[in-house]
């Protein structure tokens, strides 16, 4: 061999070691520092489980609660609210697209429906749903995201989920029974929750009766993590979940009262939060958003409100 | 794309793919106990508390995953709706024949003829301590009526046993061993117990030997309900065939409500009777009573889930075929199927004072043919009581008022016919 191609390999390699021993490096970093509560002017706002969305672009986050849409700004402070005078039904979810408009996903007795509204919450169109396949048509949507055009509609209560355009026609439709292998009759027995997005429109869930976490993409593979139990890493019950910016998985434990982080590789990290009293334990987390600059919303029960913390990587 | 292709590729090397589940148990009781990390954090750091629920209470860990915010509607096994789903004018979600305990968060604030009154959410039934999800102790009762048990130590635990030990044998038997649990033994689907295998008992009931805050249950009630069973009532009844059984490990339902409410049972006690054959006299006027001034029914289609009876059987079986939700068993009374606990009240909550499965505050349960609502009925606040008229209906199971008279009276009268 050519000794200088055999020293350009040899460097290459060690290049590439040092590479990959860096990012061990900066994995082991992962840190979380709490900052603050979500609030008003009169305090931290006391929300049992409210659902929440980031505007990724405006890096402003949506908190629903009780048919109420409240907006925060960066520093968590309340800018805006709107919906309680709305008559489009009961909004359970809310996605915000590129240019500000938001989409918001109402529910009325016995169908949800889906509503562009501008940036103040006004609802200008509803998206009606086109060339839903039967399987599809009965969907009783209580989830909503938003990725490059296209939104995503999931009912966590029947296992599916549906990704249609800006105007509502259909792409694709995803039933987690089938996709998961769970027999029919347990369909109402399982149930998902947590539904979330990757920057590559990957979708992100946990089933809590399964003690699992789940990437489906949206060609239809799916990798499936998690055990039952109480050590670190392991599952009690699994809520949301997000991935940030360097592609670490975070997935809520309500009962263990945590945040569990997995590295892209899905090898388990850390976990931190735990039921406390003290600034960055957390009380039966559930929703998770997630922000651009990898601030973490983690929404909670016992009126403890939205904790947020800043996610750092070394 | 590309990028997800790539982790499924990762995650297949790491060893950490479980595509499929082939093979485990997909519902989480299944009968009997579930997985212990449902319930049990046995490593957190954080654990303690008690019984390493992580430093919360028993009901609050059972709630984690029966209430879930962002329900649309009646979904399975959910019994609560969170708080997040019920703004001020919002009923509960949930349809079970226990009920939603979100009910128990209602208070209703009216006024009638100048009095102001307020309707505690806490009379709605069963205060079930659940700091996480905001239910607190009863504030009105220190214990049980009627008995001891402290309202302070009510909990999902205190009548379901939270490790489903209680186990139906191939024999018909209750007994805490004897045999592995293979599923639940609730529903008009599920298997009958082979030889050599059994299934839990109705809803992990609490059963014979069962001790807490010093009650001691006789026995577990036996019945079935359809496997599709948390659902609206608008179009078909939901039928739960509550039987009669007292042999083998059983209790009939008054005696296992009797547990903590030992002088609420009628031997003795000036209430209403219970665990009593209804006679023909009221068998028949069940089986004829539609609705206030209309006894032209037919027995064959006459049950009303408002007001069901126990089916005077022990047999399973028998129970099972009538357990259904699409009105194909809709069969009244014999003389000798009973009046129970059950008949007038619901077992976690309802949208009624006492718990009950009808309005029984004031003479009409409808006005001028719609459900009472401070919008739909706003000179009659007495009927209304504070509600909206389609919280009113959600309370009755979403039934439209049309099923009955436009003016009806209380549902006593369905085995009383005075109306
Ligand atoms: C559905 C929830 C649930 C599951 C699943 C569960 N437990 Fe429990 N467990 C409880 C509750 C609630 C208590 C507290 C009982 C009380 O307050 O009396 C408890 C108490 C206990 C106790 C102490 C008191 C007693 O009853 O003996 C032990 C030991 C225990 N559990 C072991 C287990 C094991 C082992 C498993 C798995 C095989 C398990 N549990 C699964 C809910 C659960
Ligand atoms: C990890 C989630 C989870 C937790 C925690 C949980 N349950 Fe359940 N429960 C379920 C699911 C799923 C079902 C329906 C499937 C089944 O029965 O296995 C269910 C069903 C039930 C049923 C009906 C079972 C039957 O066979 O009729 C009862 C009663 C019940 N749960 C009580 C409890 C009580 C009491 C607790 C707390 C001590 C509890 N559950 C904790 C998930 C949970
Ligand atoms: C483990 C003990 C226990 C069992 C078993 C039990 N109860 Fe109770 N019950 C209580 C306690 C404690 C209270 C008082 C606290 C409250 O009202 O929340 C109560 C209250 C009630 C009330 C009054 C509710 C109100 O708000 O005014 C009714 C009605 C009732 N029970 C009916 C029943 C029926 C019917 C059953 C059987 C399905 C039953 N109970 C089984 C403990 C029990
Ligand atoms: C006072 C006793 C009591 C308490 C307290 C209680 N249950 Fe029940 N539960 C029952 C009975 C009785 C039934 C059967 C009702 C029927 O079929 O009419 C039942 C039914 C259920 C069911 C089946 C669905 C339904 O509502 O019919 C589930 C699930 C359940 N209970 C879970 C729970 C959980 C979780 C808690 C605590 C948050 C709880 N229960 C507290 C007595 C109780
Ligand atoms: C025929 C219908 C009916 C039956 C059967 C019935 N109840 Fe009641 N119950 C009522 C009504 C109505 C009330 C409201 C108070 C009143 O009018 O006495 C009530 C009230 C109660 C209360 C609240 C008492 C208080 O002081 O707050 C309890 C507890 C109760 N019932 C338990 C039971 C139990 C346990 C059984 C079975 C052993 C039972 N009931 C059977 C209709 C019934
Ligand atoms: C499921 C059927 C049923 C329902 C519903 C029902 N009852 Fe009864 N009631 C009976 C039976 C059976 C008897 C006993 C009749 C007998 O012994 O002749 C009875 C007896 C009575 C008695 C006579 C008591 C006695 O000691 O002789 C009164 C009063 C009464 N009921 C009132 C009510 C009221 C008020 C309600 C509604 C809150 C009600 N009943 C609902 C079946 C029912």
């Amino acid at each position: 061999m050519n000794p200088n191609l055999k020293k350009y390999i040899t460097s290459l390699l060690v290049a590439i070691c040092l590479l990959l021993l860096s990012g061990k490096q900066a994995l082991a970093q992962f840190a979380e520092g709490y900052l603050y509560n979500l609030s008003n002017f009169t305090g931290v706002v006391p929300y049992s489980w409210a659902t929440l969305s980031v505007d990724e672009w405006q890096n402003e986050v949506y908190v629903v609660y009780q048919n109420l849409v409240t907006v925060f700004n960066d520093n968590g402070m309340e800018v805006h609210s709107f919906g309680d005078s709305l008559d489009i039904g009961h909004i359970l979810d809310v996605a915000v697209e590129e240019n500000g408009d938001i989409l918001l996903l109402a529910f009325n007795d016995t169908k949800s429906s889906v509503f562009r509204s501008n940036y103040r919450g006004e609802p200008r169109e509803e998206i009606t749903l086109q060339d839903l396949p039967p399987e599809f048509a009965e969907m009783h949507a209580n989830r909503i995201a938003y990725r490059e055009g296209n939104i995503y509609l999931a009912s966590e209560a029947q296992m599916k989920i549906v990704i249609v355009d800006a105007q509502g026609r259909f792409i694709k439709g995803f039933d987690l029974i089938r996709i998961m292998g769970i027999p029919e009759k347990d369909r109402a027995d399982a149930g998902f929750s947590g539904f979330n997005l990757d920057k590559n429109g990957n979708m992100l869930f946990t089933v809590p009766v399964l003690f699992t976490a789940s990437i489906l993409s949206p060609a239809g593979e799916i990798v499936s993590f998690g055990k039952p139990g109480g050590a670190p890493g392991k599952f009690n019950i699994v809520v949301g979940m997000v991935v940030d910016s360097q592609g670490n998985y975070l997935v809520a434990d309500k009962l263990k009262c945590a945040i569990i982080v997995f590295d892209k590789d899905l090898n388990f990290i850390k976990e931190f939060g735990y039921r406390g009293e003290k600034p960055g334990n957390l009380v039966a987390p559930e929703s998770l958003a997630i922000d651009s600059e990898d601030r973490l919303y983690v929404s909670q029960g016992r009126k403890r409100g939205v904790s947020v913390f800043k996610l750092t990587h070394g | 794309m590309r990028n997800s292709k790539k982790l499924y590729i990762t995650a297949a090397c790491a060893g950490l793919l479980t595509l499929g589940f082939t093979g485990s148990a997909f519902a989480f009781h299944s009968g009997g106990v579930a997985e212990c990390g449902g319930c049990h954090s046995m490593h957190s750091p954080a654990a303690g508390g008690t019984f390493l629920l992580v430093g919360t209470d028993q009901s609050s860990t059972c709630l984690s995953c029966h209430e879930h915010a962002g329900d649309t509607g009646p979904s399975s096994y959910h019994i609560s709706t969170a708080d997040a789903d019920m703004p001020a004018g919002v009923a509960p979600l949930q349809r079970t024949p226990g009920g939603d305990f979100g009910w128990l968060k209602k208070d209703y604030t009216f006024t009638v003829r100048g009095t102001a009154t307020t309707e505690l959410g806490e009379t709605h039934g069963h205060n079930i301590i659940a700091v996480d999800k905001g239910y607190a102790v009863d504030t009105e009762n220190a214990n049980a009526p009627g008995g001891t048990f402290p309202s302070n130590q009510l909990a999902c635990n205190s009548c379901h046993d939270p490790h489903g030990k209680y186990r139906r044998l191939a024999d018909g038997t209750i007994s805490k061993t004897g045999a592995p649990i293979v599923g639940s033994g609730s529903y008009d689907s599920s298997a009958a117990p082979a030889a050599g295998s059994a299934v839990g008992v109705y809803r992990l009931l609490a059963g014979a030997g069962y001790t807490k805050d010093g009650v001691t249950y006789n026995g577990v009630p036996a019945a079935k309900v359809p496997s599709s069973y948390n659902r609206k009532e608008d179009a078909t009844q939901t039928r739960t065939a509550y039987g009669v059984a007292s042999a083998g490990g059983h209790s009939t339902w008054s005696n296992w409500c009797s547990t903590c409410h030992p002088n609420m049972h009628s031997s003795g006690n000036m209430v209403h009777p219970v665990d009593q054959g209804l006679g023909s006299t009221i068998a028949t006027l069940y089986g004829q009573y539609v609705k206030s001034g209309d006894m032209t029914g037919t027995a064959a289609t006459s049950f009303l889930s408002l007001a069901p009876f126990a089916t005077n059987s022990s047999d399973y079986t028998a129970l099972a075929t009538l357990a259904k939700n699409d009105n194909s068993q809709l069969a009244g009374p014999g003389s000798s199927d009973q009046v129970m606990c059950l008949s007038c009240h619901r077992a976690h909550a309802s949208g009624f004072e006492y718990m009950l499965r009808w309005n029984n505050e004031g003479e009409f349960i409808t006005q001028n043919g719609v459900w009472p609502g401070t919008d739909t009925t706003p000179a009659a606040p007495q009927f209304a009581r504070g509600r909206t008229g389609a919280e009113m209906q959600a309370a009755y199971y979403d039934r439209p008022a049309t099923t009955f008279a436009t003016y009806q009276r209380v549902l006593c009268n369905k085995c009383h016919a005075q109306d």
